[in-house]
């Protein structure tokens, strides 16, 4: 049995690759053989043809793709979010619904809240760890540490975390601590109040600050010694020229640090959904969301994603932005 | 340089213990589930995983015979050990291994608060005095009947175990694979079992690798042409694709919920490794051409003027020289479609023969085995050691692909 | 190329999903069962060539006894039956009753989705004949053909849309009898005398109830248990029914009284001797451990029939009918839930499924295994696997009223959502009517 589910991924990864890889050399024979052969009397004018149509024939999958996985639905998300059950009561019938509803508007706080901490918290961490492992001889290895929870899933941080904050003073971490502060009894850690969604942050800051220190890390690398030995002959201290000289000369990579964590805080479902599911003061959009997208309330899955799209717009427009300016 | 890290010695000691702190706090949460996971089932609800080296004490009611029992001194005495002799035969399995008794009493209200060593008095006027090492001495002035109903709290020595990982794998324990084994079960059907995990461990392995591959060779194409082919528009089209990058994955599961229901994909494993190609296409794209733009022009150009085309420059030239940024892809594809749960639980059906360990361990053992912490580690544990092994072994392709991504 | 990557799929799911074809667990003509219903039944049915496929819900142990069952179809009638469980089965009958692929017979856990499927037409409506059976054959015979019947489509009118078969328990409440004896307790009677022995229970030390409402995802739900039994045993059945309806609105005063009832108990920190923040957040799976432990940390446990499961191996257990007020007349009403047949793509082998669902033998095939509980009357209750259950069996053939668990009958938004949350913020708030409004609002939203 397990023989045949091996063969059957293997097979579907050879046919797809072989796939891809049949496709680009036909596409382009028959391009050059068929349609354009660069031979006969047009030869050359062929050619220039040719390679006027073959950048589209390496772009044909990929825009395909991207257009039928992620442009097409982003207006039809847009259009079903207006149409999708709004029989009564107008075009804004789904928006006006998800607003007046007091969960939504606690899941849209909480989501701000997590925006505003977790790429805060992470890049400040991750400052601090680079900095701090940048010149020891076990640097690397506390490095690669902090790094680790990286390659563990969300679902499995919940795990492990869920753990670490289990209400028995006998079992959980948390507790035990406050035992060792003089506390006799466990106290239940997440438990529905509003502070809680910051025990569940903890979570993601524990996941990205390897992400902040890494890149933040090479960074600081880059920063040039002259900088901080003119700064510390003129009498500055290690605080000094790290707050004064090397941060402003790596704040460039602090935003984009800052930027790509809050575009992944913005997506984050599966901590929420392992951890604080039953706790309407837990609720982020995106568990929002999936909770009307189960059970097949279309019209207000599709306004909640056109919400969460919304409050990514920003930085998808400062993201193109800074792009353009780099490729031109 | 020298002369600077000199002024640092004062400070290098803080440093080593902020760092140190730092290491431990963040490596200690998974360090306690990891011990967790190899521990058995009663001493997890009992002791702390940091006391894993200590027994944890069991309560248990024992039902003691008293059929042995002798008139001496006027007095009906009973004398036996509550882990050994005929009595013991009595007592469940796994109590006989047990070596110490923690604490007894008399009534199963109260439940065991005495020393071993001290006398107490039953209900029924029996006096009772049970030893740390297991002796029992009974005595009550009239004959006693029944059975002597004691509650105790042995302690069982401690034992490091991989019988939750082959609980959780198979959805047995010891005792029913045993079981099913005498009644000829193979390992591949207890494997295969609807509540296993091992199930949606291959499961998410037939995610996964399909999942990396096509949208590496899809994109790579494509990041030539943005890199190394002329045609009006190649700037728009870039932007699209950094434009892409951040556009949430939610705008899309209803859209294609119904684009593939329509196509007569539905639910499928195809439908899933379409959705996460669809979905690691601008990041990959977008990596992709950022390597390819900076490989040496004079290659390719050289490639061209000896009457190369452009699809054997690719394969030949481009392809293999972009190893690096095709290896970083790869990983982090592969990290986000193993770890996926949202778009797994979008794409694919929720039956034991597609689910994935992310979804599985949420709805299935989140929901039915939600106190169960034994099932729960090692299930985290199966769940992201093959990312921790990817990590570790290709740590230096994840940076070097995430520098790529990110730094100017 | 897609065509390529289903055929590997299909191999794998071939594989992953082949069974044994299943032997008769008990041979016709030993033992007490009726089988002369069988013998009866297989010389009027002969369906030799014809398959029949199933889907359900079951899964595992729970599949095993299905196929148990069917396997003594196939022996009556020589038609071949294929049943397919999966544990997201609501979404995908859902999905496939849209994209085409409905099996002949889908085992439907809830009311509301056979009521669903019937008024879109996907389900043949079944004959008044087989109403009458039910109405004669079942103990509170009217409560199972009303919770089937509704709009059907295909018939153009009210129909009977399906057949309930195997039904579970929820009016529940589970005590260790040796701890009962040695306090002295006796098992209460009417729900007077089980609040007035909780407060014995405080007096003597001891917090008489355990209650858990964790369930990860579905957190909340055995608070809506709670407040449904409440609910039955403080208004009158059509009270019930009307708030299953949203006919009485959700922050009426009669369903904010249940819900408050509910949180004299799991709000009393004596009677449970937790805050109910840890109410909350302890798993119902774990609740019912206290009971059992040394010394105990709790003496009652009212949950539905399932939960012994969930008990320690050796625990010494029973349970009580959870009772009834006796200022109140209300009969002995009965909570629960039930799985209902339907037949999803009518033929001939579903509609003599139907038939031999009636036989006693159907039912006594599975009870006499394990747990499956039948308001069949025609049973031999001897046959049930141990006296737990036919202490269960009891209870269900002397209801006077049927009444399935509200949360199921509600719209998933609600019963499976915004009901549990405002438990949950209940039992952390105590504000039972805000609770209750906010409810009411999510169902005004759907409309």
């Amino acid at each position: 049995m397990l023989d045949s589910v091996i063969v059957s991924g293997i097979v579907t990864i050879i046919i797809g690759v072989g796939g891809m890889f049949a496709y680009f050399w036909a596409s382009n024979w028959v391009l050059d053989h068929v349609f354009l052969p660069a031979k006969g009397e047009h030869a050359g004018r062929n050619i220039n043809r040719a390679n006027q149509i073959r950048p589209w024939l390496f772009l044909f999958p990929a825009m395909f793709a991207l257009g039928l996985y992620l442009v097409v639905p982003v207006f039809y998300s847009g259009w079903l979010s207006v149409t999708s059950g709004v029989a009564a009561g107008g075009w804004y019938r789904n928006y006006s619904e998800i607003f007046a509803n007091d969960t939504f508007r606690i899941a849209l706080l909480n989501n701000m809240l997590w925006v505003l901490v977790v790429p805060a918290a992470s890049t400040f961490f991750g400052l601090i760890a680079a900095q701090l492992t940048d010149r020891l001889s076990w640097g690397n290895i506390a490095k690669s540490l902090i790094f680790m929870p990286m390659a563990i899933s969300f679902v499995g941080a919940s795990l492990i975390w869920s753990f670490v904050y289990h209400p028995d003073i006998e079992i959980g971490v948390v507790n035990a601590i406050r035992g060792l502060f003089g506390a006799e009894s466990g106290v239940t850690l997440i438990d529905g109040d509003i502070v809680d969604s910051f025990l569940l942050m903890v979570v993601l800051i524990w996941i990205q600050t390897g992400f902040a220190m890494v890149i933040l890390s090479a960074a600081l690398r880059g920063v040039p010694e002259e900088t901080i030995e003119a700064a510390i002959i003129d009498g500055a201290n290690s605080f000094d020229v790290f707050f004064k000289i090397k941060v402003p000369q790596i704040m460039g990579t602090i935003v984009v640090v800052w930027t790509t964590i809050t575009i992944l805080v913005l997506k984050v479902y599966d901590i929420v959904a392992a951890m604080g599911n039953q706790y309407r003061n837990l609720e982020i959009l995106p568990t929002q969301m999936m909770r009307y997208f189960d059970s097949g309330n279309y019209g207000f899955a599709t306004a909640i994603s056109v919400v969460i799209m919304i409050l990514v717009l920003p930085v998808m427009v400062w993201n193109i932005r800074q792009a353009r300016s780099e490729t031109r | 340089m020298d002369n600077i890290a000199g002024k640092r010695t004062g400070l290098s000691l803080v440093t080593h213990l902020a760092t140190l702190v730092l290491v431990i706090v963040w490596i200690v949460p998974t360090l306690g589930l990891l011990i967790t996971s190899l521990r058995d089932q009663d001493a997890i609800s009992q002791t702390g995983w940091w006391r894993a080296l200590q027994g944890a004490p069991q309560p248990y009611v024992l039902s003691i015979p008293v059929d042995d029992q002798v008139q001496r001194d006027g007095l009906w005495v009973l004398e036996t050990n509550v882990f050994a002799g005929p009595t013991g035969e009595a007592l469940p399995d796994d109590i006989l291994d047990r070596s110490r008794v923690d604490a007894f009493g008399t009534s199963r209200l109260r439940g065991p608060t005495t020393e071993p060593g001290e006398t107490v008095e039953t209900r029924d006027g029996v006096t009772v005095t049970v030893e740390a090492n297991g002796d029992l001495r009974a005595a009550a002035p009239e004959r006693m009947t029944g059975q002597l109903v004691l509650p105790m709290a042995l302690v069982a020595p401690p034992q490091l175990t991989l019988d939750n990982y082959a609980e959780v794998l198979t959805d047995m324990n010891t005792a029913e694979r045993q079981q099913a084994r005498s009644m000829g079960q193979q390992l591949d059907d207890m494997l295969f079992s609807d509540e296993a995990l091992f199930g949606p461990f291959v499961n998410t392995m037939t995610v996964a690798i399909p999942a990396t591959v096509i949208p590496i060779v899809i994109a790579a194409f494509a990041a030539y042409a943005l890199a190394w082919m002329d045609f009006p528009g190649r700037g728009l089209l870039i932007a699209v694709v950094v434009g892409l990058l951040v556009v949430p994955l939610q705008l899309a599961f209803v859209p294609l919920t119904i684009i593939h229901g329509w196509l007569g994909i539905g639910k499928s494993f195809l439908g899933i490794w379409l959705a996460h190609t669809g979905f690691g296409l601008p990041l990959a794209v977008y990596l992709l051409r950022n390597y390819m733009v900076g490989l040496p022009r004079d290659i390719i150009e050289n490639a061209k003027v000896d009457g190369a085309t452009d699809f054997q420059i690719f394969t030949k030239i481009v392809l293999p020289l972009s190893f690096p940024a095709l290896a970083s892809f790869a990983i982090f594809q592969f990290l986000w479609t193993w770890n996926d749960l949202l778009v797994a639980s979008v794409f694919l059906p929720a039956d034991t023969d597609s689910t994935v360990m992310t979804r599985f361990v949420v709805t299935n053992l989140l929901g039915s085995r939600g106190g169960e912490w034994h099932i729960l580690a090692a299930a985290a544990f199966v769940m992201i050691a093959v990312p921790l092994l990817v990590f570790f072994a290709m740590q230096k392709y994840l940076v070097r692909g995430m520098l790529a991504g990110s730094v100017k | 190329m897609k065509k390529t990557f289903y055929a590997g799929v299909a191999v794998a799911a071939l594989c992953a999903g082949s069974a044994q074809a299943q032997e008769l667990v008990f041979t016709p003509g030993e033992g007490d069962f009726n089988w002369e219903s069988f013998e009866t039944f297989a010389s009027e049915h002969d369906l030799s060539g014809q398959t029949l496929n199933i889907t359900g819900p079951w899964i595992g142990d729970d599949k095993d006894l299905a196929d148990s069952v069917i396997a003594y179809f196939e022996e009556a009638t020589g038609a071949e039956v294929e049943y397919a469980g999966s544990d997201s089965f609501e979404s995908e009958i859902r999905r496939a009753a849209q994209t085409g692929g409905l099996p002949n017979m889908a085992v439907i856990p809830q009311p509301g989705l056979l009521a669903d499927l019937a008024a879109q037409g996907h389900v043949a409506p079944l004959s008044e004949e087989t109403a009458d059976w039910i109405r004669e054959n079942y103990a509170a015979g009217e409560s199972w053909v009303d919770l089937a019947t509704s709009y059907n489509e295909q018939a153009g009118e009210e129909a009977l849309n399906g057949f309930f078969y195997k039904v579970d328990l929820k009016s529940l409440v589970w005590y260790s009898p040796p701890v009962f004896e040695e306090l002295g307790y006796e098992v209460p009677q009417t729900m007077e005398e089980l609040i007035a022995l909780s407060e014995q229970a405080v007096e003597d030390g001891f917090a008489p109830w355990c209650i858990g409402l964790g369930s990860g995802g579905a957190t909340g739900w055995p608070a809506t248990d709670w407040v449904e039994d409440i609910m039955l045993r403080t208004q009158s059945l059509d009270t019930y029914d009307a708030w299953v309806a949203n006919e009485i609105p959700f922050d009426s005063p009669e369903v904010v009284n249940a819900i408050e009832t509910f949180g004299t108990f799991a709000r009393n920190e004596d009677f449970t001797g937790m805050t109910p923040a840890e109410v909350v957040a302890t798993d119902f799976r774990d609740a019912p451990d206290g009971l059992f432990q040394f010394p105990p940390q709790c003496l009652m446990h009212r949950q539905a029939s399932f939960i012994p499961t969930f008990f320690p191996e050796d625990a010494d257990y029973d349970f009580f009918y959870f009772p009834a007020y006796e200022e109140q007349d209300l009969g002995s009403p009965v909570l629960g839930a039930g799985t209902v047949w339907a037949i999803t793509d009518d033929n001939q082998a579903a509609r003599a499924f139907i038939d031999f669902l009636k036989t006693p033998i159907a039912h006594e095939v599975w009870m006499a295994q394990s747990g499956f509980l039948t308001p069949h009357t025609g049973v031999n209750t001897e046959l049930y696997a141990n006296e737990t259950l036919k202490g269960m069996g009891d209870i269900l053939l002397g209801a006077t009223a049927f009444r399935f668990d509200a949360s199921d009958l509600m719209p998933s938004e609600i019963g499976a959502g915004a009901f549990w949350t405002g438990m949950v913020e209940y039992l952390r708030t105590g504000d039972a009517q805000a609770e209750a409004a906010s409810i009411q609002s999510a169902w005004d939203a759907i409309k």
